[in-house]
């Protein structure tokens, strides 16, 4: 049977794969953050001070008395179930903690990388057909130097340039507070305007670099050869030819991109006091907020891998060629 | 993109004709890699800076590196004597700058090429194993690999195993190998399919022998690029831990001297002689070695050069 | 899209988003200074409002806001003074106190404040065993409530309990009753916003990680506070921080490093309130004991060579380089906030810094020289390397540590400075796996649990949460220790407490580095009155009590109310400029050259 022109067994291959690597990520997880340094829960307790009664209460919690296989059993149900466990540090269950700091991330990671998406693939396009010129050289190696900037060390120069010296953004934080209507609408986005414009900056190199390359790669193609061939103008190689074919690597990177908007950024965030996820995360670090740390990870990874589906799927749809493989 | 590198050979040569081959092949690269503006501007920088690492302990003081012992005030401005002024213990920036380069440059190249040895290996396991069980396992490693959030893990890495030199270039090189197997894998797939490994492989030789006669000899040019590019992704990632404060506290890397300079209040403070310097190093240096990776890239792919 | 379109499309989504941006750049800072908002920058999040999950200095500044002590602290000198309560009277043996409150008090919600809220409080905090609040009640205490006004504490031995004063919020019997008998993680996960209290401000909204609204009590017992709301913004980055704070973001700030006092300083309309410090840095030595992994360094256990470390350490330099103009040289281990019982050793008793000094004693002491310049100890023959964990919760800890191995190896003893989080730390102290470490401590303004910390009591094995820092044990101490406990009378009680600084002091079971004043700052030209707690020198945020809050009054509106008057943002405005000529420059230098050679070339 066929959904258009892919077939069941090949959807199914790959959810099954992602379900697979799902699992992977849980079994990371679990190793990762308890099996690694010695006594977990006695880490744990000792960041947070806990008593001798909370720290057995911990145990309990998480079943460290019982054999590792029976453990992580264990812990594979609780996750299933939904049972993240509570923040060590606020005492809150973790996904309250986490619910709290998508919506921050899907903003300023989410816009940030669209907006570099739009700028690399549209600058790519164009890049690549006109190779050699003055705007290839310099969007070509404009990519690389913003490629090689250290994004957080950009960020900070942002945030003193714009909201030091010529204060025209505010210094961090997602919104002043105690506006209302299309005054909170504004506020927010001024609050966004520095931290995005960062991240933008940061991830366009990639897009333009990776956009450029595959027109390149496409250009040649005898079918584009033959286009030219039988007259077809320029343009219309350009735009019916070449870019549909071109767009079909960079769209991998795309949807993967949009996949790791929500492990959030983490270097940005800080630097912004952007209350998101990557700022949690660090945070968690710091305060070795295991509950935390494992729910963080696991929503990224699976953020992903969805993506990763997505990304296949729509691929099978664009480019039948791909089940061959 | 096919990436044929090199012409088919119609028989395994002797040796000797084999060396001289590679060496023909040498000059003919380096002749293509000499006309780009862009790699040379990239290696001149890199040469540069690596002559500066090496003689940076010859030049620098030791004792002007000891906050103890620091011979300047705390944060002066640049001035005749200092050129770039001084951080918060009076030590001179340039000096710091200078020895700092070091370890920016150990880190960066220690942790790709253990990258690119992990993810070699695997690639060209895979690639060669092509179709069979072996590869389909290690493919799904580097799937998974490819999904998990390397800052994530990387510091949580750092956090666990406590903040050393050896601690980061382990947890970049862990973080960074699966795109390089990718790459591997896809080139000893196209290289797997040529006649005289089919050959080599119906004469009855082991797979050792095939992949270290033929394989690696074809694979080895994208290894290489890909080793100078994954250089720029793991000085970039030594930045990143150690501006999170996961640094080797313990040496002077450029990303450190950043940390230190953005808690020393550099930014508000207008130390800029603190901040800017070690940071504008990171870029000159990192887009060095992306402008000689990409060069490579084209260097060793026709298919690039053509164009 | 067509070739031609192309780059106007392009130039459009360009000229869009330029647009957006110009839009949103309307100055932030256009916020008028008597909207009624007191807006407090703070330096850690309230991951929870609810006073059972107290844990960052935030979270301590909320619930100070919002509820009373039954005997609060004057602002004075931070003795006891009325709270809830007007007064306690004690029996002539001392074993029963009688507290009476004021009459007519009520919580937020209207519901009358009583004795019983007082005993279900205290109760609550002795039978949970929170660990913030129970020792500050004697063991085996029991309360009466006779009427709704009187408290009555029996206490099993004599004892001055309430007048200490006790740090323990009261809060309502008719909100927390019903979760008296959760587990102690359940009743940290109760949602408390809106909060239900007694001080002038209650936590009426939170948003996660951002902002923290409390609006006027209307039924609080005492003046009403003349701003309408106070809100905690969170701020990651100290530089923001104090960027938001040059700009008018916020009013107030709780508390930055040391490092950014310059940018304080230089503007006009900042006030910097370096507060007296109430903390102090020490580098604390290992005696082993805790268990396997307990790894003392067996030349550390002699006190000449300790006080030689002393000795070798400038401390004025830490100061200098690390805390410049925000901190002290540290010397006793009871800070000068609590001035009574902080024992001010004169400067010529002082452990002197003096490194050749400290090169003879060693020297004497037979720890002579490797042929790497190390000492070596003469029992062991084993260098003198010490491993040195700082705790990255407390600012200026690695710093100053790198800075005492350079000062060691002056004397040729090694350290090897390790930074790690607080939570490791805690593991390795626990644990007792380190040589010496740099961490903190900070106090009540009475000194018994700071001199406590040193007795034997705290001393134990991993896995027992003992607080000694590496298990330091002298019964000539724990008698001192002892004998002040019992001591009722302030001035009897004082000569003790100078007495076990001083033997501290001499026997260097850790050396206080330094004293750090938190820095705190307000715009000037936005609001005033913030009554500082202790006065002159005090916190003028709700630390010890929300006084500060209480009295704060938007400045007289004669400030023209402009934004940040960046006089001084000259010189990086230059350095922004030569960041991206000199990153532009380069990128220019390629395209220009490559332009010329597609020229040539074509």
């Amino acid at each position: 049977m066929r959904i258009g022109s892919l077939s069941l067994s090949y959807v199914a291959r790959k959810l099954g794969w992602a379900a697979l690597t799902l699992f992977f990520v849980l079994t990371v997880n679990f190793f990762l953050f308890r099996v690694m340094p010695g006594d977990p829960v006695a880490l744990l307790a000792r960041s947070q001070r806990l008593t001798p009664e909370a720290v057995a209460e911990q145990k309990a919690l998480y079943g460290l008395d019982q054999p590792m296989l029976q453990q992580f059993l264990t812990y594979l149900w609780q996750t299933l179930t939904g049972h993240l466990g509570s923040s060590l540090v606020s005492g809150q269950p973790v996904t309250r903690v986490i619910g709290g700091r998508v919506w921050p991330t899907v903003l300023l990671v989410g816009t940030g990388t669209t907006l570099a998406i739009l700028v690399g693939v549209l600058a790519g396009i164009r890049a690549g057909w006109f190779r050699g010129t003055r705007f290839d050289r310099g969007s070509l190696y404009g990519s690389m130097l913003l490629y090689s900037t250290p994004e957080g060390w950009l960020g900070m120069l942002l945030l003193i340039v714009f909201a030091g010296s010529l204060a025209w953004f505010p210094s961090g934080g997602l919104s002043s507070g105690g506006e209302t209507g299309l005054g909170s609408v504004t506020d927010v986005l001024s609050h966004l305007a520095l931290p995005v414009a960062t991240l933008a900056l940061s991830y366009v190199g990639q897009f333009l670099i990776v956009m450029r390359s595959s027109m390149l790669d496409v250009k040649d193609e005898d079918f584009v050869t033959v286009g030219r061939a039988v007259g077809l103008p320029d343009r219309l190689v350009r735009r019916r030819l070449v870019v549909p074919n071109a767009i079909l690597p960079s769209f991998t990177l795309i949807v993967l991109s949009f996949g790791f908007v929500l492990g959030g950024a983490i270097v940005i965030e800080t630097v912004y006091s952007w209350p998101g996820i990557g700022q949690l995360t660090y945070r968690a670090i710091e305060s070795q907020d295991y509950p935390v740390l494992q729910a963080v990870f696991l929503l990224t990874s699976a953020a992903v891998i969805v993506a990763n589906l997505v990304a296949d799927i729509a691929y099978g749809f664009l480019d039948p060629r791909i089940e061959e493989v | 993109m096919s990436a044929d590198a090199t012409t088919p050979e119609l028989a395994p040569s002797p040796r000797h004709f084999a060396r001289r081959r590679r060496k023909d092949a040498f000059i003919r690269y380096w002749a293509i890699f000499r006309h780009s503006r862009q790699a040379m501007a990239g290696l001149v920088i890199l040469v540069v800076i690596s002559a500066v690492a090496l003689v940076a302990p010859l030049i620098v003081n030791p004792e002007d590196l000891d906050p103890a012992t620091a011979p300047g005030l705390p944060v002066e401005p640049p001035s005749s004597q200092w050129w770039l002024g001084t951080d918060n213990f009076g030590r001179p920036v340039l000096q710091l700058l200078l020895v700092g380069s070091r370890v920016s440059l150990i880190v960066g190249i220690a942790a790709s090429i253990g990258a690119v040895f992990i993810g070699a290996t695997i690639g060209m396991a895979a690639g060669y194993y092509g179709g069979t069980k072996i590869d389909k396992v290690l493919n799904a490693l580097i799937d998974w690999f490819l999904v998990i959030p390397w800052l994530v893990l990387a510091i949580a890495l750092a956090a666990i195993l406590g903040p050393s030199l050896v601690v980061i270039i382990a947890v970049i090189a862990v973080t960074s190998w699966p795109l390089t197997a990718r790459l591997v894998r896809a080139q000893t797939l196209s290289v797997r399919k040529r006649p005289y490994v089919e050959r080599g492989r119906v004469l009855g030789a082991s797979d050792l022998t095939i992949i270290r006669r033929h394989v690696l000899p074809n694979v080895f040019p994208v290894i290489f690029a890909n080793t100078v590019l994954t250089v720029a992704i793991a000085i970039l990632s030594e930045t990143t831990l150690s501006i999170l404060g996961l640094g080797d506290p313990n040496s002077i890397s450029w990303g450190r001297i950043i940390e230190e300079a953005f808690s020393g209040g550099a930014l508000v403070n207008g130390y800029w002689w603190w901040i800017l310097p070690p940071g504008v190093c990171i870029v000159v240096v990192t887009l060095a070695f992306t402008m000689c990776g990409y060069a490579l890239d084209e260097v060793f792919n026709p298919n690039l050069r053509k164009r | 899209m067509t070739a031609r379109t192309w780059p106007k499309t392009a130039a459009a989504g360009f000229a869009l988003a330029a647009l957006g941006a110009s839009l949103v750049a309307l100055p932030p800072a256009a916020r008028a200074a008597d909207t009624g908002v007191l807006k407090v920058a703070v330096g850690s999040e309230i991951a929870n409002p609810n006073i059972w999950a107290v844990n960052s200095v935030s979270e301590w500044e909320a619930i100070t806001m919002e509820y009373d002590l039954l005997m609060g602290f004057s602002p004075e000198d931070l003795t006891a003074a009325p709270g809830l309560a007007e007064s306690c009277e004690p029996s002539n043996d001392n074993r029963t106190w009688t507290c009476t409150l004021r009459e007519g008090m009520k919580w937020s919600d209207g519901e009358p404040i009583t004795s019983a809220d007082v005993a279900f409080s205290y109760q609550l905090v002795v039978d949970q065993g929170f660990g913030y609040f129970k020792t500050y009640i004697p063991k085996g205490t029991t309360f009466d409530t006779p009427d709704d006004l009187t408290l009555v504490w029996n206490t099993p031995e004599p004892s001055n309990a309430p007048m200490v004063p006790p740090w323990v919020y009261i809060v309502p019997e008719h909100v927390w009753g019903q979760y008296a008998d959760l587990a102690k993680k359940d009743l940290r996960a109760v949602d408390v916003v809106p909060v239900v209290g007694s001080g002038p401000y209650v936590m009426t909204e939170a948003v996660d990680g951002q902002r923290w609204t409390f609006e006027r009590n209307p039924n609080y017992w005492g003046t009403p506070p003349a701003y309408d709301s106070v809100e905690f913004v969170y701020f990651d980055n100290q530089q923001a921080m104090v960027q938001a704070l040059r700009s008018g973001e916020v009013d107030v700030i709780d508390g930055v490093d040391a490092a950014l006092l310059p940018a304080l300083e230089r503007e006009s309309n900042i006030t910097v309130q370096k507060v007296v410090p109430d903390c102090w840095n020490n580098m604390a030595f290992n005696f082993g004991g805790q268990g396997p992994d307990a790894t003392p360094l067996p030349a550390l256990q002699d006190v000449e060579v300790r006080k030689a470390i002393e000795m070798a350490i400038d401390k004025q330099a830490i100061v200098d380089k690390v805390y410049p103009n925000a901190a002290e040289p540290g010397e006793t281990v009871v800070r000068p906030l609590a001035t009574f019982w902080h024992l001010d050793i004169p400067d010529d008793q002082l452990i002197p810094y003096d490194p050749a000094a400290a090169n003879t004693m060693l020297d004497d002491a037979g720890y002579a020289r490797g042929p790497d310049g190390v000492r070596v100890d003469p029992a062991t023959g084993e260098p003198l390397v010490i491993r040195m964990p700082t705790s990255n919760d407390t600012a200026g800890s690695e710093a100053s540590g790198r800075l005492i191995a350079g000062f060691l190896k002056q004397v040729g003893i090694t350290v090897k400075v390790q930074p790690v989080t607080a939570g490791k730390m805690y593991g390795l102290q626990q644990a007792g796996d380190f040589d010496a470490y740099i961490w903190y401590w900070c106090g009540d303004p009475d000194p018994n649990y700071q001199l406590s910390v040193f007795s034997s009591s705290q001393a134990g094995v991993d896995g027992d949460y003992h607080l000694s820092d590496g298990n330091w044990e002298d019964p000539t101490y724990d008698a001192l220790y002892e004998k002040q406990r019992t001591i009722l009378d302030p001035q009897e009680r004082q000569k003790v407490v100078f007495e076990a600084q001083q033997y501290i002091y001499d026997q260097v079971p850790v050396i206080v580095l330094v004293y750090p004043n938190t820095i705190q700052a307000y715009r000037n030209d936005r609001v005033a009155d913030l009554t500082p707690i202790p006065s002159p020198n005090g916190y003028i945020t709700p630390n010890y009590s929300y006084l500060p809050f209480l009295d704060a009054t938007p400045a007289s509106t004669t400030s023209t109310g402009g934004s940040s008057g960046s006089d001084t943002g000259l010189p990086v405005w230059i350095w922004g400029v030569v960041a991206l000529v000199v990153i532009g420059g380069f990128a220019f230098y390629f395209v220009r050259r490559r332009g010329a050679e597609d020229t040539e070339e074509g």
